[in-house]
C-alpha cells in the first residue's frame, strides 16, 4: 500500500470520520475535516468526500436514491454474519442503538465476520461507482450479493461508514452540514459567511467546495424558485433579555411557515422543510398573479383567514396535503398568505439588509400590490411584552415573534435576532404504557415513551384502563431517565422487540403544544409536541386523566373566542 | 443436583434453600450469607448473622462503611456446615472478588458472582475449581456477540497515552472511573507510567486496601487536598459536575468502562475519549469458560439478554438457561 492510495482512500475517509466522531470540540472536529480535505490531491476527491461526509451516495441536487432499506442492509449482514436476525443482530442493535454500528462490531469480532473479510483499499470514485452500480441493479438478490462483495474487502470502520453513506443521512458523527462549511471556509481559507451564503443558493456541497477552489464564490447567483433556507427563532426562555428596544414584536401566527417565489408569471410555495407545496393552495397562486406581483421572494405564513378572524391550526391541517382540493374544501377553509418578510425583488437579494429596510420595501409592494403583511409594534419593557402577549392569544395566535430591527436575514440559522414567545397549551396528567429503546445518542436507553390516558369514567369500583395519547421523547432531566430506565424493570409486561410493555403505574404530566384530532387512533386524538413536564411521584393511576378532559381541550382550543383582527390588528388585509 | 432459587425476581441474591445458604443475598433470613465481592449492589442492607467472604472484601466493606459481623475466609479454603462445603476462588473482577463453590450429597454449584477471565491485572486472578461442575450459574454482564475485549496492554495503553497527551498539552486528563476496581486499574496503568495521580475522597480509602494487599498504585492524592497541576484525575462520573471538577478549566475526560465500546455514550456523558476497559468477562469468552469446564447445567444471570447467551450456549451442545431478567446498574 502506497501513502498516496491510501490519501484517496474510502478507508482514509472512514477512518477521519471516526476521528471527528471521537473529537469532542466542533472547532476541532472542523480543523481535522479542513487538514483531511487540503490532504486530498484534487478537487474531484474533494468533492466526493463532502458528499460522503454530508449528502450521502449520490450528491443532494442529483436527486438519485438507493432505494436500499435499513431492514435490507441489516438482513444482509445478518445473512454475511450468519446470524440470526431475530436472535442475535435485533438484541445487538437495541443495545448499540444503530444498526450500522452493530454491524461494525460484528464484523470485528464475530469469527465468521472476520474470516470472510481481507480488506484492501478503495479510492473514493470506486466506493461512488460502485454505489451508482448498485443503485442501478432490480433484484434484492444481486443487491444483497454485491454488498456482500464489497464488504469481504472492507474493514470494519469502512462497513460502518459505508452504510451510514448509503442510507443518505447524517453520518451520526457530531458533523453537521454547517460543521462540513466551516471545513470548507478554513480548507479555503475563505470567508465562512460566504461559503454558507454561496452554499444556500447552490444547494449542493459539491458545487460550494468548487467554488472555494476557484475563489469563484462571489459569482453564485441566486434564483427564482429555488428555496432559501428559513431564518429561525430561538424561544425565549433560553436568551437573557430585559430590554427589548431594538426590537419589534409581530403576533406568531397559528398558522403553517411558507416561502414564495413569484416570477415570470409563476407562482411556487415552500414549506418550512423545503418542499414545493403549491398545489395544494391554488387560490394564493392566483391571488400573487391578480394582484400583479412579479420577481419576489416573500417569507410569511399561510393560515386560515375567515370574517376578519384567524382560525385555528386544526383547520388549516384539513387544506395540508390536499393536491387539488375540491371547491368546497376551498370555500369550508379559506386561507391567506401573510407576508412579514421581503427576500428578494428583481434581481436584487435582500437578504443582508436589516429588518428595517427589509421592512420599508415590504410596505411597499404591500401599498402598491395590496398584499397583506402582518403589523409589528414597538415593544421596550418585559411588561409590554406581556401584554402583547395576551392581545395575541385572544386573537388566536399562539404568541409572539421579537425581532431585532438591525438584523439581516440569517437564512438557515436559529440564533438570537428572531425570538419567539409561546407558551404550552396545555398539560395531562397521563400514565407510562410502552418504553421503547432510543436510537444515536440515546441508544442503550429507553428514551421514547408512550403516555395512556384513561379511557373509561372516574367511577368508583371500576379498575381504569388506558389508551395511548401521545409519544414523548423529551422534557425529562438526564437523572429522570436514568429513574425511569431503572424503574421500569420492574414493571415490564410485554417485549416487542425493542418495545416494552408496561405495567401503568408510573404517572407522567404531559406538556404539549396542541391537542389534534386523529381518527386513526384508538383514543382518536393525539398531541402535538408532547414532552414530560414532571413525573408525578404524588398521583397514582386512579389521578390520571380521561378521554373527556382531551375532548374539552379540543373543543376549547377549537372553539375559544378570538378577537377580531380589527380589534388591536396584527396583520393589514388591504382589499384589491 | 442442589437446589437454588432467586431471592426475588429482580434482585441479585440466590438462595440455596436445603443447604441454607444465601449468595450476595440482600437479607439473610437465617442463612448462611456469602458474599462474593465488595461493589455495593452485592453487599447486604441488614445481617442477623455473620457474613462470610474473602479477607480483602471484608475489608473493602469496612472501607466503605459495613458494620455488620463477618468472618473471614480465605480462597481455597473449604469452610464446612453440616450439609454443605463452601470454597471461594478468584474471579478476577475487583480485589477480593470470588466465585462462590458449593459443594453437598447432591452435587456441586459453581456462582461466578461478578467475573472477569482473563482477570483485572489488580485482582487476585481468576480461577475455577478442578472438580467437574453440576451447576454453573454465571453473570453475563456483556452477553452479545458485539463485546469482545481489546487485549489488557492494547487498553493500558490507551490509558497511559491519553494522560501523556493531555498533560504534555497543559490539560488536566480526567478518567471516569469507578471508586472500586476500575479506579484501581487506571491507577496501576498509570503507575506503570510514572504518572502522578489525584483520586476522589471516597476511592482513596480502597486504594489503601488494594496497597495492603500488595497492589502497588503509583504517586497519588487526595482530590481535596491540593492543585491538579499536572496529575491525572481519576473520579467516578457522578462527580464530574462537582465543585471541585468543574473548576477546572482546561480539562479532557476519558470514560473507562465496559459501556465505553458503545458510540451512544459519547452524546449521553460529553467527554473526549473512550476507552472500553471492562472489569466483566466479555461474550466470547464467557462460551470460552463453560466450554473449558462443561457444567451439567448453567444458568445466565445479570444480562440484559440471557436468552442470547443460551442460544449459543445451546447451539454449542450445553444445557443453558437465564435465570431472572437483571440491568446493570453499579460498575461494569
Amino acid at each position: 500500500m502506497s501513502e498516496s492510495d491510501y490519501i484517496v482512500s474510502f478507508k482514509h475517509f472512514a477512518e477521519t470520520a471516526q476521528l471527528i466522531a471521537d473529537t469532542r470540540s466542533n472547532s476541532e472536529k472542523a480543523e481535522i475535516c479542513a487538514y483531511y480535505l487540503k490532504s486530498l490531491p484534487d478537487s474531484a476527491n474533494q468533492k466526493l468526500a463532502v458528499r460522503f461526509f454530508g449528502e450521502g451516495a449520490f450528491a443532494a441536487i442529483e436527486k438519485k436514491r438507493l432505494s436500499i432499506g435499513h431492514k435490507t442492509i441489516a438482513e444482509a449482514a445478518c445473512a454475511f454474519l450468519e446470524l440470526d436476525y431475530d436472535y442475535v443482530f435485533r438484541a445487538c442493535k437495541t443495545a448499540t442503538g444503530s444498526s450500522s454500528e452493530a454491524i461494525e462490531k460484528l464484523m470485528e469480532a464475530w469469527p465468521i465476520g472476520i474470516q470472510k473479510r481481507s480488506p484492501e483499499l478503495h479510492s473514493l470514485s470506486e466506493i461512488a461507482a460502485f454505489f451508482v452500480h448498485l443503485a442501478d441493479i432490480k433484484s434484492k438478490e444481486e443487491k444483497l450479493r454485491e454488498l456482500h462483495r464489497l464488504w469481504s474487502t472492507l474493514t470494519p470502520v469502512e462497513i460502518k461508514y459505508a452504510i451510514r453513506v448509503m442510507h443518505q443521512y447524517s453520518l451520526r458523527i457530531g458533523f453537521e452540514e454547517k460543521s462540513i462549511l466551516r471545513a470548507i471556509a478554513s480548507a479555503f481559507s475563505q470567508p465562512l459567511e460566504d461559503i454558507r451564503y454561496a452554499h444556500m443558493l447552490t444547494g449542493s456541497l459539491e458545487k460550494t467546495l468548487e467554488r472555494s477552489g476557484k475563489d469563484t464564490l462571489q459569482e453564485v447567483q441566486f434564483s427564482f424558485f429555488k428555496p432559501l433556507a428559513f431564518m429561525l427563532a430561538s424561544p425565549l426562555h433560553t436568551v437573557q433579555i430585559t430590554d427589548f428596544s431594538g426590537f419589534i414584536c409581530e403576533e406568531k401566527f397559528d398558522g403553517m411557515r411558507c416561502q414564495a417565489h413569484i416570477a415570470d408569471g409563476k407562482v411556487e410555495l415552500f414549506s418550512r422543510d423545503l418542499n414545493p407545496i403549491t398545489e395544494s393552495f391554488p387560490e394564493l397562486q392566483s391571488f400573487f398573479l391578480n394582484r400583479g406581483l412579479d420577481q419576489l421572494i416573500l417569507d410569511g405564513e399561510i393560515i386560515v383567514f375567515k370574517d376578519d378572524e384567524i382560525l385555528p391550526f386544526q383547520l388549516l391541517q384539513k387544506r395540508m396535503g390536499v393536491k387539488k382540493p375540491t371547491k368546497a374544501l376551498l370555500d369550508e377553509f379559506p386561507v391567506a398568505f401573510i407576508a412579514y418578510d421581503i427576500l428578494a425583488e428583481g434581481k436584487e437579494l435582500l437578504i443582508k439588509k436589516t429588518l428595517s429596510e427589509r421592512k420599508l420595501y415590504l410596505e411597499t409592494v404591500s401599498v402598491t400590490h395590496k398584499l397583506p403583511i402582518s403589523l409589528s409594534y414597538s415593544v421596550q419593557t418585559l411588561d409590554d411584552v406581556k401584554s402583547r402577549f395576551d392581545i395575541a392569544r385572544e386573537h388566536g395566535n399562539e404568541g409572539l415573534m421579537l425581532k431585532r430591527t438591525d438584523s439581516s436575514y440569517e437564512f438557515g440559522q436559529r440564533g438570537n435576532q428572531w425570538i419567539k414567545v409561546k407558551e404550552p397549551a396545555g398539560s395531562l396528567d397521563t400514565v407510562l404504557l410502552y418504553a421503547h429503546a432510543g436510537s444515536g445518542k440515546r441508544g442503550g436507553y429507553y428514551s421514547d415513551f408512550t403516555l395512556g390516558i384513561r379511557a373509561n369514567h372516574h367511577k368508583k369500583n371500576e379498575e381504569p384502563y388506558f389508551v395511548p395519547i401521545g409519544k414523548a421523547y423529551g422534557g425529562y432531566t438526564d437523572d429522570e431517565l436514568r429513574w425511569l430506565n431503572k424503574e421500569i424493570r420492574g414493571i415490564i409486561l410485554d417485549r416487542f422487540g425493542p418495545t416494552l410493555g408496561l405495567k401503568p403505574q408510573i404517572v407522567i404530566e404531559l406538556e404539549f403544544e396542541e391537542v389534534q384530532l386523529n381518527k386513526r387512533t384508538k383514543a382518536g386524538y393525539t398531541l402535538r409536541l408532547p414532552r414530560f413536564k414532571a413525573i408525578r411521584h404524588d398521583l397514582s393511576i386512579y389521578d390520571v386523566d380521561n378521554l373527556d378532559d382531551v375532548k374539552k381541550l379540543y373543543e376549547a382550543q377549537l372553539h375559544r373566542k378570538r378577537l377580531k383582527n380589527f380589534v388591536e390588528p396584527f396583520l393589514i388585509f388591504p382589499t384589491a | 443436583m442442589i437446589q437454588f432459587e432467586l431471592e426475588h425476581a429482580h434482585g441479585h441474591g440466590i438462595v440455596l434453600p436445603e443447604l441454607k445458604i444465601g449468595l450476595d443475598t440482600r437479607f439473610s433470613q437465617h442463612l448462611i450469607q456469602v458474599i462474593s465481592h465488595a461493589h455495593a449492589d452485592h453487599v447486604p442492607h441488614k445481617t442477623k448473622r455473620p457474613i462470610l467472604a474473602s479477607p480483602a472484601t471484608i475489608d473493602l466493606m469496612i472501607a466503605r462503611g459495613f458494620k455488620g459481623d463477618y468472618e473471614k475466609l480465605d480462597f481455597y479454603t473449604p469452610f464446612e456446615t453440616d450439609v454443605a462445603r463452601i470454597t471461594l476462588f478468584p474471579a478476577g473482577h475487583i480485589l477480593g472478588s470470588a466465585q462462590i463453590f458449593i459443594e453437598s450429597e447432591k452435587g456441586n454449584l459453581l456462582y461466578t458472582g461478578d467475573f472477569k477471565y482473563p482477570a483485572s491485572p489488580v485482582s487476585e486472578g481468576c480461577f475455577f475449581p478442578e472438580k467437574p461442575i453440576d451447576i454453573f450459574i454465571a453473570e453475563a454482564t456483556f452477553g452479545l456477540p458485539i463485546y469482545k475485549w481489546k487485549p489488557q496492554e492494547f487498553l493500558d495503553k490507551s490509558i497511559v497515552d491519553f494522560a501523556k497527551k493531555h498533560l504534555n498539552n497543559g490539560y488536566t486528563p480526567i478518567f471516569l472511573a469507578y471508586n472500586l476496581g476500575k479506579g484501581q486499574e487506571v491507577m496501576h496503568a498509570l503507575a506503570k507510567a510514572e504518572i502522578p495521580m489525584t483520586i476522589h475522597d471516597a476511592g482513596f480509602e480502597l486504594c489503601k486496601v488494594y496497597e495492603q494487599y500488595g497492589f502497588h498504585l503509583g504517586n497519588y492524592k487526595k482530590l481535596g487536598d491540593s492543585s491538579h497541576q499536572g496529575r491525572a484525575l481519576i473520579i467516578p462520573s457522578n462527580a464530574l459536575d462537582s465543585g471541585s471538577v468543574q473548576k477546572i478549566s482546561k480539562q479532557k475526560v476519558a470514560y473507562v468502562s465496559g459501556w465505553a465500546a458503545l458510540e451512544a455514550r459519547r452524546q449521553q456523558m460529553i467527554i473526549d475519549a473512550r476507552i472500553p476497559l471492562s472489569d466483566h468477562i466479555d461474550f466470547y469468552e464467557l462460551l470460552r469458560v463453560v466450554e473449558q469446564l462443561k457444567p451439567k447445567k448453567t444458568y445466565i444471570t445479570h444480562s440484559p439478554n440471557p436468552d442470547m447467551v443460551c442460544y449459543f450456549l445451546q447451539k454449542n451442545g450445553f444445557d443453558a438457561q437465564p435465570l431472572g431478567e437483571h440491568e446493570r446498574g453499579e460498575d461494569s
